[in-house]
């Protein structure tokens, strides 16, 4: 094995080694390296790297003993050979780019797969012989070599445990690893621990569980207002009654109306902390586990694994639920299962999750306008008739499960006069625009315009509700016109009289971005805004982030967001007592991603900003803890630490809507062109299934060079368009589908030489 | 047989040759470890370690290198050779994801022996060392050796800077967030020594994949989880002693494993357990030729360095005429045979089969047997105290020490017989195994004793393999009574599946063999069925508090646990645990004895 390392130094830095070239091999017995074969590609592209890459198609010899004639080349040569080497005949699972790289576009992560398409024609039937003669060997000295590089912690874990043959036991393993970790925080502090009168957000949890069980459906919305009443929606209240009646049953003491108020028992410690686990592990991690299936069913199952690693330690919303306690947790799992069902076609099963998740917390409310214009789009895309239906299907769906759960509190069962009890308290518009130090626009604009002072509060709701229709607007309107653009290309399918050749929904590409763009609106701009409602912004982009390559904008500005997150959270957790949980989930999770800014030279703008950022965090920290604030400054550390967030998130939100556009207009684009070119009927349904499996190609796509290439989609050979052919094309996730079934032929065909050992192939 | 035995040696020392081509000075290397070798700082200056290089003609080749440039401080700087650590990101990954964890259980439960660590702290610092081991201002006296003392003492400058109030020798049971976070912080960064040790296990090894999981199980075991860093101990830091002194053997430095040895005994006098088999392998394949020539400069320098690590511990004492105070802290004889929660060893199997008697007895009125009235009385409650037998013969001190050196004398002959380095493990692992089996008031702590350098075996044999599994498993489940508290019930088990899947699998993949006949088909499924039966225990345990409470009703729960109904959980834990732990020990000397000398 160490053999092999030296025959594959490591060159450069990874990416540079991703973009390993497509060789053309033509002979494989020589013992030098060949002559060059140069070939000018007869394609345009707008990528550089690729030109460079067809212009030197060197070869290198596979026969047995390659160290001999690798060890003594120079270096100049080397660094050629490293990515003119065969290497491109590596799996895309394999390589950390390939298997993470989202568009095959982009043009840092390459993977070879994609770009062959783009080659000539010859390219490809060359491509197809070398694909059938390739020896083995080479491909597993480059798993070897590949090893070295690996770059997060959860990628070498995985990697790890697929290569003891435990692949088939990592979930459960991840899930006891998750757990193990959550319920490590809980033993920590929670909010209000040992501050009596009012106690924290535990004693309110604790209390509508011990109100619940003890008074009739009619009162829980009016019982003695002024100590943490009820101001979820029912779903929680329902939740609520079933946790205190099993608990009353362990032990009736930590539930007594009013006499338990404040207890702080060990045991009662235990059973609340474990409520929040069970309900974490029924909705939530289920709906993490599936969306790695069903989002990302054209990945590896490495990439997959590594994403459910990345979502279930999610520090934010760890320390949320079990350091400071609450059920975020449900709220964001039924959403996310929503998204599930969504990418799976099930649209009512869908919206009757997002129904619950609604119902449990209204904070969901954030995500409605992309949900909503979502399935608005998906009628339209489906034609008149269809979408009428599914229209109307979805109505009546929704509005009977909201009915439902409201029943007890609706006319039969509760006097007329009561109706608006819950919906007052649902929505506190009475409170003000802000309480706490919030991130959010609000907050960080009232340093230098004192908005309560200057404007009404009556005016600031308008104000605020206008803001953030604003800020969600560009997203859905996107959606909207996007579903409409779809849905007239389906129409002129129709009337070529085209099968439909495709059940892929291109819009499901779009609806991360618009979730992201709309509840970062609504945290930004909207009234009454909670430190803790970033959770809710932060899941679609950390959905988004989890698939994407280390090296991409998103996934840098999602690890930036959730740890500014983490940060502006801080005087809340800080008051909590959760310090060094706070410390160890951050840390933790930074190295399970593999992130580390201050390891390289910033390269990107993102890295720039993060860079700075971070300083001026640790700056805070540490200003934080060795001075105290003056005294006519009490709030000093707060406010600065809202001045340092509220950039970051106002910089996702604008990135939000950015990608959002691009993703749209890539697909219009694409329709458009498509059906003006369309002159047979095969090269039509192939631009339709294109531009489908472009936007459901994975989410965290770099859609700056893909939009760049979509937009001269002229350069496709019309030959491999064919059916036969489909799924040797593999540009821009074309014919995805397709595509996994060889990946994964190869994929077992690597691991049986992989566990048959070095030995085995000599 | 004695040029097998050079030739064993030859190779066994191999890869060590390979290992020093690359000495490097060890100033910049030594910062992991810094904590713990300050108390041998001062032995630099000393003279007794020069051993003239004329007697080399049958020393092998891996001493050969010592004995040539010995200097006076050649035996401190052996011990650090090659300790350059280049961790890989794996290592990295391992070191920053446990100590995460172990830092999110800072605020969980932590036993009295965290007060009584504080207590030694505050002794040691605010009294003069003439007083250490003569205060009893708290219940806890110092009852460790006196370099776990020099420890504290060093310990306790950095925390009486943090927080002056650790250090008040008045200020019992103290446990506010500094003094936590400050003894819980000196767990995790003492437990670096065995991690660089561990680590350095890998390089030099046969199979270096494998080896690594060793190592990582042994930085991750969650015996060292649960008893230091929520029990609260300093285990992992003085393990990672032994190991290091294990490692120094393995390296063919055997003087370096004897002073390293011999600094251990003075941390915690309980690894004395192990002393025999050390005595013997450092006698046989270090002071004696291969032919069975003592070597005196050999010899000599051993006991040098021996007696200069005991005179550096014990003279300050010796001085003062305190040796017979320390020596009677070190070693109280006034407990019972068996703890509160009976450790699984023989003697809980005994004390079991003593009330299943007692119950016969009192059942069919069978009353031809003399029943000990105060046994009836010594109810399985378990109270600290001497355990008294009702209808067995009870037993003594003398003769829990007799079982134990008879046992320990087979394995010592094996290992004079066969001086290899495995030899060496297995029958370190079986001397610290029988002196758990059949030791007089063993803390059921002990087991890390045996689980420890078994490890280091797993990986030799199916056999092996399977002992230590066994064992491994009933060891760490019997470690579990010690965290009885409801919140830390999911950690430990949570952890300990985690860590046992990430261990056994790939380490059971490795070398599986099928059974070779029907015998060992059956003992094959038995193991198994045993192995799954700790499910079932689990189950049993957490349930039973909830169905006893629910059956007598609240009103007399209290009454619940006069009876005796309380201990049973502890109690089938306790024998459930002792029936593999007992089955692993044979299985373990058999495998050890009959074990080809020629062969390893």
């Amino acid at each position: 094995m160490d053999e092999i390392a030296v025959a594959f130094p490591e060159e450069g830095s990874s990416s540079h080694q991703r973009l390993h070239g497509r060789t053309t091999s033509f002979a494989s017995s020589s013992q030098t390296p060949t002559q060059p074969f140069s070939r000018q590609p007869r394609i345009r592209t707008p990528s550089s790297s690729l030109r460079h890459r067809s212009s030197f198609t060197s070869v290198h010899s596979n026969t047995s003993n390659t160290s001999d004639i690798i060890a003594p080349i120079p270096r100049r040569h080397h660094t050629l050979q490293a990515h003119e080497s065969r290497h491109w005949l590596d799996t895309p699972p394999l390589s950390p780019s390939a298997a993470r790289s989202d568009s095959p576009m982009s043009n840092v992560t390459l993977s070879p797969q994609a770009l062959r398409p783009m080659a000539s024609l010859t390219a490809v039937l060359e491509d197809t012989q070398l694909d059938v003669s390739f020896p083995t060997q080479t491909r597993q000295r480059h798993t070897y070599k590949k090893e070295s590089s690996e770059s997060s912690m959860a990628r070498r874990w995985a990697r790890w445990m697929h290569h003891h043959g435990m692949k088939d036991w990592i979930i459960p393993w991840v899930t006891l690893v998750a757990v193990l970790i959550r319920w490590c925080v809980g033993l920590g502090s929670y909010s209000g621990q040992n501050t009596p009168p009012m106690f924290g957000d535990y004693e309110a949890q604790r209390h509508w569980m011990e109100l619940t069980i003890h008074l009739p459906v009619r009162q829980w919305y009016t019982y003695d207002l002024q100590y943490w009443g009820l101001d979820y929606p029912p779903l929680t209240a329902y939740i609520s009654w079933l946790c205190g009646k099993i608990g009353s049953a362990i032990d009736p003491p930590w539930f007594a109306l009013d006499k338990s108020r404040g207890i702080e028992t060990s045991g009662s410690k235990v059973y609340m902390r474990s409520t929040v686990l069970i309900f974490d592990l029924l909705v939530y991690f289920p709906a993490i586990i599936l969306f790695t299936k069903i989002w990302q069913a054209n990945r590896s199952v490495r990439t997959q694994h590594v994403a459910l690693i990345t979502l279930l330690l999610q520090p934010a919303l760890i320390i949320i639920d079990f350091g400071h306690f609450q059920y975020n947790s449900v709220m964001l799992g039924f959403a996310l299962l929503a998204l599930d069902f969504f990418a799976s076609d099930n649209d009512l099963l869908g919206a009757l999750c997002f129904v619950l998740s609604l119902g449990f917390k209204q904070m969901a409310l954030y995500y409605a306008p992309a949900i909503g214009s979502y399935l608005i789009a998906k009628c339209l895309s489906l034609g008149l008739a269809n979408g009428r239906l599914l229209f109307f299907r979805l109505a009546v769906t929704t509005l009977a499960s909201f009915i439902i759960l409201f029943l007890p509190f609706l006319p039969p069962f509760t006097p007329l006069s009561d109706i608006m009890q819950p919906i007052i308290r649902i929505f506190p518009f009475a409170r003000g625009l802000f309480e706490d130090k919030v991130a959010n626009f609000w907050c960080a604009t009232n340093v230098v315009f004192k908005w309560k002072f200057w404007v009404s509060k009556g005016a600031l709701v308008k104000l605020s509700t206008l803001f953030t229709a604003v800020g969600f607007l560009p997203s859905v309107l996107g959606l909207i016109y996007s579903g409409y653009r779809i849905g007239v290309l389906r129409q002129e399918e129709k009337q070529n009289d085209q099968k439909e050749s495709t059940t892929t929904n291109p819009l499901l590409s779009l609806l991360p971005y618009a979730l992201l763009a709309s509840s970062m609106s609504f945290f930004l701009f909207s009234f009454q805004v909670h430190e803790k409602t970033i959770l809710v912004p932060l899941l679609p982009l950390t959905l988004l982030m989890s698939s994407s390559a280390a090296d991409s904008v998103t996934f840098e500005l999602g690890v930036l967001a959730n740890n500014v997150a983490m940060f502006s959270m801080w005087p809340l957790l800080q008051r909590d007592g959760l310090g060094i949980q706070y410390i160890a989930l951050t840390l933790l999770w930074n190295r399970l991603i593999g992130y580390n800014p201050f390891r390289s030279k910033p390269t990107s703008f993102i890295h720039l900003i993060s860079l700075a950022v971070y300083a001026a965090i640790i700056l805070l920290h540490i200003a934080g803890f060795v001075i105290s604030p003056p005294s006519h400054l009490p709030d000093l550390f707060p406010v600065l630490n809202v001045l340092i967030s509220t950039p970051v998130f106002t910089l996702v939100w604008l990135w939000s809507i950015k990608r959002g556009v691009e993703v749209s207009w890539a697909m219009g684009t694409l329709s458009s062109s498509s059906s003006r070119q369309s002159t047979s009927g095969n090269q039509h349904s192939n631009s339709y299934s294109r531009a489908t499996s472009v936007a459901r190609s994975d989410i965290g796509d770099e859609v700056q060079s893909a939009t760049s290439s979509l937009a001269t989609p002229v350069e496709f050979p019309s030959l491999i368009a064919t059916k036969k052919r489909t799924y040797r094309t593999r540009s821009l996730g074309f014919a995805r589908g397709d595509k996994i079934k060889l990946e994964w032929e190869r994929e077992k065909e690597r691991e049986r030489v992989v566990s048959l050992g070095p030995g085995a192939v000599r | 047989m004695a040029s097998e035995a050079t030739t064993s040696r030859a190779t066994s020392s191999s890869p060590i040759k390979l290992s020093r081509r690359t000495p490097k000075p060890s100033s910049t290397l030594r910062e992991p470890i810094t904590l713990d070798d300050s108390p041998r700082n001062d032995e630099q200056p000393q003279p007794f370690i020069s051993v003239p290089s004329s007697n080399v003609d049958q020393v092998p080749t891996g001493d050969i290198a010592i004995a040539e440039r010995r200097r006076p401080w050649t035996l401190f700087k052996t011990c650090f050779e090659n300790f350059d650590l280049d961790l890989q990101s794996a290592d990295w990954d391992i070191l920053v994801a446990s100590t995460c964890l172990k830092v999110l259980l800072f605020p969980s439960y932590h036993s009295t022996d965290f007060e009584v660590h504080r207590n030694w702290l505050a002794i040691t610092h605010s009294l003069p060392i003439s007083k250490w081991y003569y205060d009893t201002t708290s219940e806890w006296t110092l009852d460790y050796p006196p370099f776990f003392a020099y420890f504290e003492k060093i310990l306790s400058i950095p925390a009486s800077l943090i927080d002056p109030k650790i250090v008040d020798l008045h200020n019992l049971n103290y446990d506010s967030w500094t003094v936590v976070a400050y003894q819980r912080s000196t767990v995790i960064l003492t437990e670096l020594v065995l991690g660089a040790v561990v680590h350095r296990f890998v390089r030099g090894s046969v199979d270096s994949s494998t080896q690594r999981i060793i190592s990582a199980s042994l930085f991750l075991h969650p015996g060292f989880l649960i008893v230091d860093h929520i029990h609260f101990q300093y285990n992992g830091f003085m393990f990672g002693i032994l190991l290091w002194s294990i490692l120094m053997a393995r390296n063919g430095n055997k003087l370096a494993s004897g002073f390293l040895f011999a600094v251990l005994l003075n941390f915690k006098h309980i690894y004395m357990y192990l002393a025999p088999a050390y005595f013997i392998y450092l006698l046989r394949s270090f002071c004696l030729s291969p032919t069975g020539v003592l070597l005196p400069s050999r010899f000599l320098s051993l006991a040098n360095a021996v007696i200069l690590v005991f005179l550096i511990s014990l003279g300050p004492f010796l001085l003062m005429g305190q040796l017979p105070q320390l020596l009677s802290r070190l070693f109280p004889f006034t407990r019972g045979l068996n703890h509160a929660y009976w450790a699984p060893n023989f003697w809980a199997l005994v004390t079991f089969a003593d009330r299943i008697l007692l119950k016969v007895t009192q059942i069919t009125g069978f009353d031809n047997l003399a029943i000990n009235e105060s046994g009836v009385n010594s109810t399985s409650r378990g109270l600290v105290g001497d355990t008294v037998f009702a209808v067995l013969p009870n037993i003594k001190p003398v003769h829990t020490f007799a079982i134990t050196i008879a046992f320990q004398m087979i394995y010592l002959v094996k290992l004079w017989r066969l001086p290899t380095y495995k030899s060496f493990l297995a029958a370190l692992t079986l001397c610290g195994y029988t002196s758990y089996m059949f030791g007089w008031h063993v803390h059921e702590k002990a087991i890390l004793l045996v689980l420890v350098p078994l490890s280091l075996l797993a990986a030799e044999s199916h056999a092996y393999f399977r002992t230590f599994l066994i064992a491994t498993v009933a060891g760490v489940y019997s470690l579990f009574p010690l965290l009885f508290t409801p919140a830390e019930t999911l950690v430990k088990i949570v952890y300990s599946l985690v860590w046992g899947y990430l261990v056994f699998e790939p380490l059971h993949r490795k070398i599986y063999e099928f059974p070779k006949s029907l015998p060992f088909v059956i003992i094959d499924l038995l193991e198994k069925i045993y192995l799954y039966g700790f499910f079932l225990l689990q189950l049993f345990v957490s349930l039973f508090p909830l169905v006893s409470a629910g059956s007598s009703g609240s009103a007399n729960s209290d009454s619940s646990e006069e009876t005796g109904m309380a201990f049973l959980p502890l109690m089938l834990t306790s024998v459930y645990c002792a029936v593999g732990l007992v089955w692993a020990f044979l299985r373990l000397s058999v495998i050890y004895i009959r074990q080809s000398e020629t062969s390893s």
